[in-house]
């Protein structure tokens, strides 16, 4: 578990949400508000598929799709049935849940890595050209704007407002579903749950053997995973208020997301959140260079799979555990 | 009934394409269990080449063509000595070679972008006119696709069955250290196996590259379409692959004959995933899967 978790994982994330409230005391500009809301929600993403990528070991290459569900059905259940984004994220992140649950089926019964992640690969497309295809729904590539916003909260005299251009709101709200994400993924896998999650991982015969319904709890993986995935991104899609099929299920998304997990460190509970924030602050940081962003996650890919395959959170670990063999 | 043969012949031309690709993915995969994801950019670099070699220094079309297998070969021997044999000696690699080969695939897309410039380019036909057969009009240039293709992919299932090499191939792919064991240098037979991949894949660029244009994306679309006709085919089985290939492009040269053409890669791709749903290891498992 140590592994996964590293040392007292609950102060770590009391550690992360100190830092988080204090952030909107300090004197940032809007500019920085927003790259740390785009870290949050892709946090939220890269934590959502780690639960298949490293937890239960499915390798799946797929998870673009649901951000991309998620997304797309809040903002048009939002838009046209004009019903509040509060209420509309929870049905783009059920409706990732249930598809989920359909590309996790044929799944199941595979049990080779390559078959596994191409699927998964194939069903982020369909995904993607249906959104982009429905034009009369979507307005295809050109891109479905006028997505509304959070609707405001008033706190007192206060009013909190959200979306792009209410740095501070969006912030605030982009936090609080990445604290209460994560202790949610937390409490759970440090479970029963997460035990058999692992057990399968590492020894899917011998779980099997010891009772363990493998695939209603691949299911249910796949399902818990699609949804926190979908649930990113239909927070995403009421902050930037915009959505256009290749910028959410592209192959970008895609790489961008698998170098934030490989980085952190697959399977590492705050992997994905560290990789995260060191790729979404160095490709902010090298925005004017353009055309090297994309060269960066690649290269970023190939460095740390042949360097530390086990990501940043597993460099600190090795640290940790030398200082503390000894006593 | 003219327009039937049309779909026929359309499906087995697009499918001479998707089986080209896909056969280089299959051999990888069947002798080193290793699932290239930067193969599409092996045809992008061919696609390059073969515009410097045809276009920029005007060399005679065979001659650029010749040339242009001879380093994309090359290229994918060096990809396999580079990023992807010292990978195979770790615990989790298959999964680290799949993540690997992504970063260069990507890589290499955006490498491409900024040699070139996102400019989109063609080759001049090969063969000029028209096939004229009763009501059925083809270029001449659609038809070489098919017949090229299949003389590669001919010569390709040749060397693998008939001549000392593919025979050394064929019993690293059954068991490479007992090979090593008995004197065959496996860890060159993976190195030719990737270089005959990227050869298969470099002729599918320039076959292709008079049709469509030549831009640092091109390998993606086709990259998806091979490993959709590797996991048809049953995965690892070059047999398998060619015929799911040609499979593949009958049916998308269908589903467009009754649907617009925007649906063709969901028709292709729902295709694949019905298949896995009933038929895990895909419709010609074959031996070696």
């Amino acid at each position: 578990m140590l592994e996964v978790f590293g040392r007292r994982p609950y102060l770590v994330l009391l550690g992360i949400a100190a830092c988080l409230l204090v952030v909107p005391f300090l004197p940032l500009n809007d500019y920085i508000l927003h790259i740390l809301t785009i870290f949050l929600i892709f946090a939220i993403f890269a934590s959502g598929w780690n639960l298949t990528l490293g937890m239960l070991g499915l390798k799946t290459l797929g998870h673009h799709a649901f951000f991309a569900i998620g997304a797309y059905i809040s903002a048009i259940v939002a838009y046209y049935g004009g019903i509040s984004p509060w209420l509309t994220i929870w049905v783009g992140a059920l409706t990732a849940a249930i598809a989920g649950v359909i590309i996790g089926f044929p799944i199941l019964r595979i049990r080779s890595m390559p078959h596994v992640a191409i699927v998964t690969l194939a069903f982020a497309e369909i995904v993607r050209l249906i959104f982009s295809n429905l034009k009369e729904i979507t307005r295809g590539e050109l891109g479905f704007w006028g997505i509304p916003t959070f609707d405001p909260i008033h706190i007192g005299d206060m009013t909190l407002r959200f979306g792009v251009g209410n740095a501070v709101g969006s912030y605030a709200l982009a936090a609080v579903f990445f604290v209460t994400v994560h202790i949610a993924l937390l409490a759970l896998l440090t479970s029963r749950t997460g035990l058999t999650f692992f057990a399968i991982r590492d020894a899917e015969a011998a779980a099997e053997s010891l009772g363990v319904h493998l695939s209603r709890w691949k299911i249910f993986a796949f399902a818990l995973s699609a949804g926190v995935v979908g649930l990113s991104g239909a927070i995403y899609a009421h902050y930037v208020m915009i959505l256009t099929p290749i910028s959410v299920a592209g192959p970008e998304m895609l790489i961008t997301l698998l170098a934030m997990i490989i980085v952190g460190g697959v399977g590492r509970f705050f992997g994905p959140v560290y990789g995260a924030l060191l790729l979404t602050v160095a490709s902010e940081m090298l925005r004017e260079f353009g055309d090297f962003r994309m060269l960066l996650y690649g290269t970023g890919i190939i460095f740390f799979v042949f360097v530390a395959p086990q990501g940043l959170a597993a460099l600190k670990l090795r640290q940790r555990r030398g200082t503390t063999s000894r006593t | 009934m003219s327009s039937v043969i049309e779909i026929i012949l359309n499906g087995l031309i697009t499918g001479s394409i998707y089986a080209l690709v896909g056969s280089g993915i299959a051999l990888v995969y069947g002798t080193t269990r290793v699932l290239n994801f930067a193969h599409g950019e092996l045809m992008m670099i061919a696609g390059y080449l073969v515009l410097f070699f045809a276009v920029t220094l005007e060399l005679n079309v065979a001659l650029a063509s010749f040339l242009t297998l001879v380093l994309v070969g090359g290229a994918g021997a060096l990809i396999q000595r580079a990023t992807i044999a010292p990978l195979l000696a770790r615990n989790d690699w298959a999964f680290q070679v799949i993540a690997a080969t992504i970063g260069l695939s990507i890589a290499l897309q955006s490498a491409a972008q900024l040699v070139w410039g996102e400019q989109f380019r063609t080759l001049p036909y090969f063969f000029s006119g028209v096939a004229v057969i009763g009501d059925i009009r083809m270029p001449w240039q659609r038809i070489a696709i098919l017949v090229f293709a299949v003389l590669i992919m001919s010569l390709c299932a040749f060397v693998l069955y008939r001549t000392p090499l593919g025979r050394m191939v064929r019993a690293t792919a059954q068991d490479a250290e007992a090979a090593l064991a008995v004197g065959i240098p496996s860890g060159l037979v993976h190195t030719a196996v990737f270089a005959i991949s990227a050869v298969l894949a470099g002729a599918g660029a320039i076959l292709l590259s008079p049709l469509v244009t030549v831009n640092p994306w091109m390998g993606v679309a086709y990259l998806l379409k091979g490993f959709a006709v590797v996991i048809l085919g049953g995965l690892g089985s070059f047999g398998g692959a060619v015929a799911a290939g040609f499979l593949l492009g009958m049916i998308e040269s269908v589903g467009v004959a009754f649907a617009p053409t925007e649906w063709r890669d969901v028709i292709a791709f729902t295709f694949l995933i019905i298949v896995i749903w009933f038929r895990p290891n895909g419709l010609f498992a074959g031996r070696e899967g």
